[in-house]
């Protein structure tokens, strides 16, 4: 064994010890700075678990926005119903307003030295002809007729939903103006009856009227509805 | 004799050297089995050293020790690592003890 191959391998062997040393030495001191790999695997396990969560929170927030939503879109249309359910009950009720083609009869006393007068039976046939005719809507002197309005003399007056009316009638009624016109001047109708007494009637179709809607209070002192 | 330590000690920096300027670093989950590596090629050199001092140094026992120890003391180390035996504390008792030695018995020589 040379002298010269002994002091290479020294030389060799220290190097490989040198640089296992300072290797060692930096990943120490990088393990040291950074994480180890249990906290890393933690971690990256961590991580994945929380993403599949976020995941599982946007299907949910997804699914109920479409909830919302369709509850939103439900309320609404359920809205819609109950606003034209109610508009449907009101017209029924007489409250609103109504226009379309109609009648009008006009009613007035014959002179005062004929002694005759309209009574309010005369308005009340009339009033019930038009309906018998189909009148969807009917007012007299811009008093709507309603399901509780009565038509009666008072004195001197009729009243008609409590107000005092007096000659010339006027009567508006919306439906079929020619049905509604020969309900009245049938022959041996009221508009024949009415003018054999003295009484000047004048009926006329007009291809729209404007009704007035009840104007009063609706009031139940004493009915209640009956449930179900 | 003196010519072989300093030959060492030359060694040695240049290789600290290199390695400080390598770009790359062992992985995490092998720095124990480096470590205990490092360990016995550390006590393979002190012993070479202290062979050296008592005129008996052979370049064949010194090569081959070092190797076989290096990747002995790795190779327990990993074996334990994967019987569930810490394998790697006991290369470093033994190692370290004999490390110990070494420098004591190469201390007592100089002082000679």
């Amino acid at each position: 064994m040379s002298k010269k191959s002994m002091h290479l391998s020294i030389v060799v062997i220290t190097m490989i010890l040198g640089v296992m040393l300072a290797i060692q030495f930096r990943t120490n001191r990088n393990m040291e700075l950074g994480v180890t790999a249990d906290r890393a695997q933690e971690m990256v396990a961590e991580l994945a678990r929380l993403e599949s969560d976020n995941r599982k929170f946007d299907r949910d927030i997804d699914d109920l926005t479409f909830k919302l939503e369709q509850a939103r879109k439900g309320q609404t249309q359920a809205r819609d119903a109950i606003t034209d359910e109610l508009n449907k009950a009101k017209m029924s009720a007489g409250l609103t307003p109504v226009t379309g083609p109609g009648i009008e009869v006009v009613l007035d006393n014959p002179d005062s030295s004929s002694g005759i007068f309209i009574r309010d039976e005369y308005l009340l046939k009339i009033a019930n002809d038009l309906k018998g005719a189909g009148a969807e809507a009917i007012s007299v002197n811009g008093q709507r007729l309603i399901a509780t309005s009565e038509i009666r003399l008072a004195g001197s007056f009729i009243n008609i939903n409590l107000d005092r009316t007096e000659p010339p009638f006027q009567i508006l009624a919306i439906g079929n103006p020619e049905k509604l016109k020969s309900s009245l001047e049938i022959s041996g109708g009221l508009v024949d009856y009415f003018r054999e007494l003295g009484i000047a009637v004048k009926t006329q179709t007009h291809s729209s009227v404007t009704i007035p809607g009840y104007n009063k209070d609706l009031r139940y002192d004493y009915a209640k509805s009956v449930k179900g | 004799m003196w010519i072989g330590v300093w030959l060492a000690a030359l060694g040695l920096v240049l290789g600290i050297a290199l390695g400080l300027n390598l770009p790359f670093t062992v992985p995490q989950a092998y720095a124990k089995y480096m470590s205990v590596a490092a360990l016995a090629a550390m006590d393979s050199v002190f012993g070479g050293i202290r062979a050296a001092m008592e005129e008996h140094y052979d370049n064949r026992i010194f090569i081959t020790g070092f190797f076989s120890n290096a990747l002995l003391a790795a190779g327990l180390a990993f074996i334990g690592e994967r019987l569930g035996i810490d394998l790697y504390l006991a290369a470093v008792v033994a190692f370290g003890v004999r490390l110990f030695q070494n420098l004591a018995i190469i201390r007592r020589h100089l002082l000679k």
